[in-house]
C-alpha cells in the first residue's frame, strides 16, 4: 500500500503544478539555508582526531604577576614560557610530549638567480609526528638524539617539497635555510586537519586554512635564536637579548601532552600542580591559580574557534527554515482542501481515517523528498558562493556524506511536520456532505 | 468601515489567516534582528582608520636571510627608505614597526601613576623615527610633530625599552580623552610606559585625531595608539609608502626590484597595499552581512508568496459571494478594500506578535551570543516593511477579486 501511495504522491506532484513547485522551492530554500550554515559550523567544531582527542592534552599554567590580578580572572595568555616548556619536557610526564612554536625563515634556492623563498613552519620536538599521527610521504621524523644534539634536520610539507624539488624524493638532500645547512629527513603527505588544532594560536594562515611548510627541532630553533612567529605576551621585567627573553615569563610556546589512557589525565594534573608549587618556592606563579588541562575539543572551545557569527548564522537560518515550514503548511492546506470530494468518495468506499491519513502524509513526504533534492542543489550552490568569500570559508564550506544525508532527512522531516495539520484536516472530511454536494 | 463583518468572517475560518500571521511574526523577528546586526557590522567596517586616502598607501616588508648587527640593520633601513623615496611618484616614505588594520603588531600597557596596580590602557605601539604622520596623512589636532631632537635609537640586544624610552610621544585623541577625561589639552602631560617602579616616564608632545590599531577592534581600544620616535633594529622591517594618487600600483611594482637592488645580501621582500589589509580585516564582517541580507531577501519573498497564495485561495473560495455583493450594488472599490483591509488586519496581528518575538529573539542573542540590545527603531522599520509587504502582496489577488463580474452570481457553481 505504501508503494501505491508513494506513486500516487509522485503523480499528484503534477496536480496544481504552480502550487507544488512553490512548495518544493520554499522547502528547498529553507533547508538549503540551514544546511549551508550548519555545514560550516559542523566543520569548524568537528573533532580533528576523534580516536585520540581525549588523550591529547594542553596544559595551561598561569604565570602572570600578582600585581593587579583579580582572583579568578582568565590567564593573560594561553601559551607557555620557555622555562616551563623545557621543564615539562624534562619531566617525562605522559606517554609523549612536545613543545610547539611558530618559526619563519628564508630558504635559498639551489640556483642563485632564483629569489629567496619564504618558509613558515613549526619548531617541534621529535614526538610531535607520532602524537598527531602525521602521514609521511618520504622518510620520517627525527628522534630524541637529534633533539638533544641540536642536529639541523627538517621535515617539509608535501607542497613545499614539490615546490622546491619537484616530484622527486628529497630525503637526504641538504638545503640552505635561515643561513644554515639543514638536512631533509622527511616529507609529510597531504595533512590538513580541520581546524588546525596543533597550533591554533597564531597558526600560520589562520586556524582553518594555511599550512605549516616545514618542521625543525625545537632545540635547533632555540640555538639559532629564532624569535617566535606569532603572538608573544610579556608580563613583568625581562633582560635584553634572546637569552633574556628565554629566561623571562614571556609566553609564546604551545605545549602538548599525550597520555596512555584517558584516566591518566588526573595524574598529569596532579603532577602539574605539584610542579607549580615547587616553582612557587622559587618565587614564581604568584597568582596561586591551579594548573588547567584541556583535551582537543575543550581546547578549541576555550579558544573560541567557532565564532559567535557562525552560531548567529545557524540560528537565524533555522528561524528561516521555521518560516518556510509554516509557509508550506499553508500551501499544503490549500492543495489538500480542493481534494475533499476525492476523500469523500474514498471514505464512502470503505477507506478508514487511518488510510486517508497515511496516504496524505506519504504525499507530503514525496514533496519533502523533492524539496530535499532541490535543497541539496541550492545548498551546494550557496556553499560554493560562501567559499568565494574567503580562504578560511573555502576550506570549511565542503559538504560531507553526513551533511548530505542530513539535508534529505531534514527536508523529509520538515515536510512531514508541515503535512500533519493539512493531513489531519483531510481526514476530518465527512463523506456524506461531500457526496451530497456533488 | 466594514471592519466588523471582516473580523467575523476571519474568525469563521481561522487557520489560513493564522498561518499568515505566524509567518509575518517570524519574518519580523528575524528581519529586525538581522538588519540590526547588518547595520552594526557595516558601521564597524566603515570606521575611518585615520589614514588619509588609503588607496595611495602601500608598505614593504623585508627580512634578510641572516641576523645582522644593530648598526647594519639601521643602515639598511636608511638605504631602503632613500631608495624608495627616489622612485618617481612617491610622496613620502616612513619606516614603521606596524601598519593599521594589518593584524600584526604589538600593544603595551600604559599607566598614569606609579602606584597603580593595573595599567590604564592597552596601547598599540607604532615605532617610527620617520615622518609617519606625513606618510600616513594623519591629522595632528594638538601639539607638534616630532623633530630631530625627539628621535632616539635602541639596540634591543643590549638595551631595554623601559630604560631608554624617548622623552616625548604622540598619541591619538581617543586615547588622550580616555586617559585625561575633560582636559582641554594634554600636551606636556606625563604618562608611564608600563606599570610600577620600572615604568618609563614620557610626555605627550602631540595628538593625532585618529589612528586605528593593527587589529582595529570595534571596542574603543581599537583607536588607542601611540607613535614612539625610536629607531629599532628588528629582523623584520616595514616601510610605509605614500604615492601620488593613482600611481600606487606602478610604484609598488618598481619598489620590490628597487629594494632587492639596494640590499647587499639576498632578502625576502613583500609588498602589500593598505586596501588589501582593509579587505582582509573586514572579510568576516562582509561575509556575515551578505549572508544576513540574503536570508532577509528570501524571508520577504517567502512571506510575500504566502500572502499571495492565501489571498488567492480566499478569493477563489468566495468567488460566488463576491459576485452576489457586486450584483447587490457593491463597487469594485468596495471589494478591493475588503480584501486589503482583511489582509491588513491579519498582517497587523502578525506584526504585534512579531514585535514580541523580535524582542524575545534579541534577548536570546544577547544572553547567548554577546549581542547588544535591539534599538526600537529597527522594530519600527521592520514592522513598517512587513505592513508594506502585506499591502503590495495582496494587491494583485484583491484586484482580481474586484474584477469578478456580478454576472457570476446568476450562474450556478
Amino acid at each position: 500500500m505504501f508503494r501505491y501511495y508513494f506513486l500516487l504522491g509522485v503523480r499528484n506532484l503534477r496536480r496544481n503544478p504552480a502550487l507544488t513547485a512553490l512548495m518544493v522551492l520554499t522547502l528547498a530554500i529553507g533547508v538549503a539555508a540551514s544546511i549551508s550554515t550548519l555545514t560550516i559550523l559542523h566543520v569548524m567544531s568537528g573533532d580533528p582526531i576523534p580516536h585520540k582527542s581525549q588523550r591529547l592534552l594542553v596544559p595551561l599554567i598561569d604565570n602572570g604577576p600578582s600585581r593587579g590580578y583579580v582572583p579568578g580572572a582568565k590567564p593573560n595568555d594561553n601559551q607557555m614560557s620557555y622555562r616551563d616548556a623545557v621543564n615539562l619536557t624534562a619531566s617525562g610526564q605522559g606517554e609523549r610530549r612536545t613543545a610547539v612554536y611558530g618559526v619563519a625563515g628564508a630558504i635559498e634556492a639551489a640556483r642563485p638567480d632564483l629569489p629567496v623563498e619564504d618558509a613558515n613552519g613549526l619548531a617541534v620536538e621529535n614526538q610531535y609526528f607520532a602524537m598527531f599521527e602525521t602521514p609521511f610521504l618520504y622518510g620520517a621524523g627525527w628522534s630524541e638524539a637529534e633533539d638533544k644534539g641540536k642536529t639541523k634536520v627538517v621535515v617539509l610539507s608535501r607542497k613545499k617539497s614539490e615546490k622546491l624539488f619537484g616530484a622527486e624524493n628529497p630525503v637526504g638532500k641538504r638545503m640552505r635555510m635561515m643561513n644554515e645547512d639543514f638536512q631533509i629527513i622527511g616529507v609529510l603527505d597531504k595533512w590538513n586537519p580541520l581546524p588546525r588544532y596543533t597550533h591554533l594560536i597564531n597558526g600560520n594562515g589562520g586556524s582553518l586554512s594555511g599550512e605549516d611548510e616545514m618542521f625543525i627541532p625545537f632545540s635547533v630553533a632555540i640555538a639559532l635564536q629564532l624569535s617566535p612567529n606569532g603572538n608573544t605576551t610579556c608580563q613583568g621585567d625581562s633582560n635584553p637579548g634572546f637569552q633574556g627573553f628565554l629566561d623571562s615569563e614571556c609566553t609564546w610556546i604551545q605545549y602538548w601532552f599525550e597520555t596512555k589512557n584517558v584516566a591518566d589525565r588526573a595524574a598529569l594534573k596532579d603532577y602539574l600542580n605539584s610542579y607549580m608549587s615547587e616553582q612557587r618556592k622559587l618565587g614564581r606563579f604568584q597568582r596561586q591559580q591551579p594548573a588547567q588541562l584541556f583535551n582537543v575539543m575543550e581546547w578549541m572551545n576555550w579558544l573560541e574557534i567557532v565564532s559567535n557569527d557562525t552560531r548567529l548564522s545557524v540560528w537565524l537560518s533555522f528561524g528561516f527554515l521555521l518560516l518556510c515550514l509554516v509557509n508550506t503548511v499553508g500551501l499544503l492546506l490549500a492543495k489538500f482542501s480542493v481534494r475533499a470530494p476525492e476523500v469523500g468518495v474514498r471514505r464512502a468506499l470503505g477507506a478508514t481515517q487511518g488510510d486517508i491519513f497515511r496516504q496524505f502524509l506519504v504525499e507530503a513526504g514525496v514533496i519533502g523528498i523533492a524539496g530535499g533534492i532541490t535543497g541539496l542543489l541550492v545548498a551546494l550552490g550557496s556553499l560554493a558562493l560562501i567559499a568565494k568569500q574567503s580562504k578560511d570559508l573555502a576550506v570549511v564550506a565542503h559538504m560531507d556524506w553526513s551533511m548530505l544525508a542530513l539535508t534529505i532527512v531534514m527536508a523529509l522531516v520538515a515536510s512531514l511536520l508541515a503535512g500533519l495539520l493539512p493531513t489531519w484536516r483531510a481526514c476530518q472530511v465527512t463523506p456524506a456532505i461531500q457526496l451530497k454536494s456533488q | 468601515m466594514e471592519i466588523r463583518p471582516i473580523l467575523s468572517a476571519l474568525l469563521r475560518s481561522k487557520t489560513a489567516p493564522l498561518l499568515i500571521a505566524i509567518q509575518v511574526a517570524i519574518s519580523l523577528a528575524i528581519l529586525a534582528n538581522a538588519l540590526y546586526v547588518v547595520s552594526l557590522r557595516q558601521a564597524a567596517s566603515a570606521r575611518p582608520s585615520g589614514v588619509a586616502d588609503e588607496s595611495s598607501i602601500f608598505y614593504m616588508s623585508t627580512r634578510p636571510l641572516q641576523k645582522r648587527s644593530h648598526v647594519d640593520t639601521l643602515a639598511q633601513q636608511q638605504r631602503d627608505v632613500e631608495a624608495l623615496s627616489a622612485i618617481p611618484g612617491v610622496v613620502s616614505v616612513s619606516q614603521t614597526s606596524q601598519m593599521p588594520l594589518s593584524r600584526s603588531g604589538s600593544t603595551s600597557g600604559w599607566s598614569l601613576d606609579r602606584k597603580q596596580q593595573r595599567s590604564s590602557a592597552s596601547v598599540s605601539m607604532y615605532f617610527s623615527a620617520d615622518p609617519l604622520i606625513k606618510t600616513l596623512g594623519l591629522k595632528l589636532v594638538d601639539g607638534r610633530d616630532f623633530n630631530a631632537g625627539d628621535i632616539s635609537e635602541l639596540d634591543t640586544e643590549v638595551e631595554d625599552l623601559d630604560k631608554k624610552f624617548p622623552k616625548g610621544v604622540i598619541i591619538t585623541k581617543p586615547l588622550a580623552d580616555f586617559l585625561f577625561p575633560g582636559a582641554s589639552s594634554v600636551i606636556g602631560k606625563t604618562i608611564l610606559y608600563g606599570t610600577g617602579d620600572s615604568a618609563a616616564e614620557t610626555r605627550i608632545i602631540g595628538v593625532v585625531e585618529r589612528l586605528q590599531s593593527t587589529g582595529a577592534s570595534i571596542k574603543p581600544t581599537g583607536e588607542y595608539s601611540a607613535i614612539i620616535p625610536v629607531r629599532i633594529s628588528t629582523p623584520f622591517s616595514r616601510i610605509a609608502v605614500r604615492t601620488e594618487p593613482g600611481q600606487r600600483d606602478r610604484v609598488m611594482a618598481e619598489a620590490e626590484a628597487v629594494l632587492r637592488k639596494a640590499s647587499p645580501v639576498p632578502m625576502i621582500v613583500r609588498a602589500r597595499t593598505m586596501e588589501t589589509d582593509r579587505i582582509e580585516r573586514y572579510r568576516n564582517e562582509r561575509a556575515l552581512v551578505w549572508m544576513l541580507l540574503a536570508v532577509c531577501g528570501l524571508l520577504l519573498l517567502v512571506t510575500a508568496s504566502g500572502i499571495v497564495g492565501m489571498a488567492t485561495l480566499r478569493v477563489a473560495q468566495r468567488k460566488k459571494l463576491i459576485g452576489v455583493r457586486r450584483a447587490l450594488g457593491a463597487r469594485k472599490r468596495d471589494i478591493l478594500r475588503y480584501f486589503i483591509v482583511e489582509n491588513f488586519l491579519i498582517t497587523s496581528g502578525g506584526v504585534v506578535a512579531g514585535l514580541l518575538l523580535a524582542v524575545g529573539l534579541n534577548q536570546l542573542l544577547v544572553s547567548q551570543l554577546e549581542m547588544t540590545k535591539l534599538p526600537l527603531t529597527y522594530l519600527a522599520y521592520g514592522a513598517g516593511a512587513l505592513w508594506l509587504l502585506g499591502l503590495v502582496a495582496v494587491y494583485g489577488p484583491a484586484w482580481r477579486a474586484a474584477s469578478i463580474s456580478p454576472a457570476i452570481a446568476t450562474r450556478s457553481a
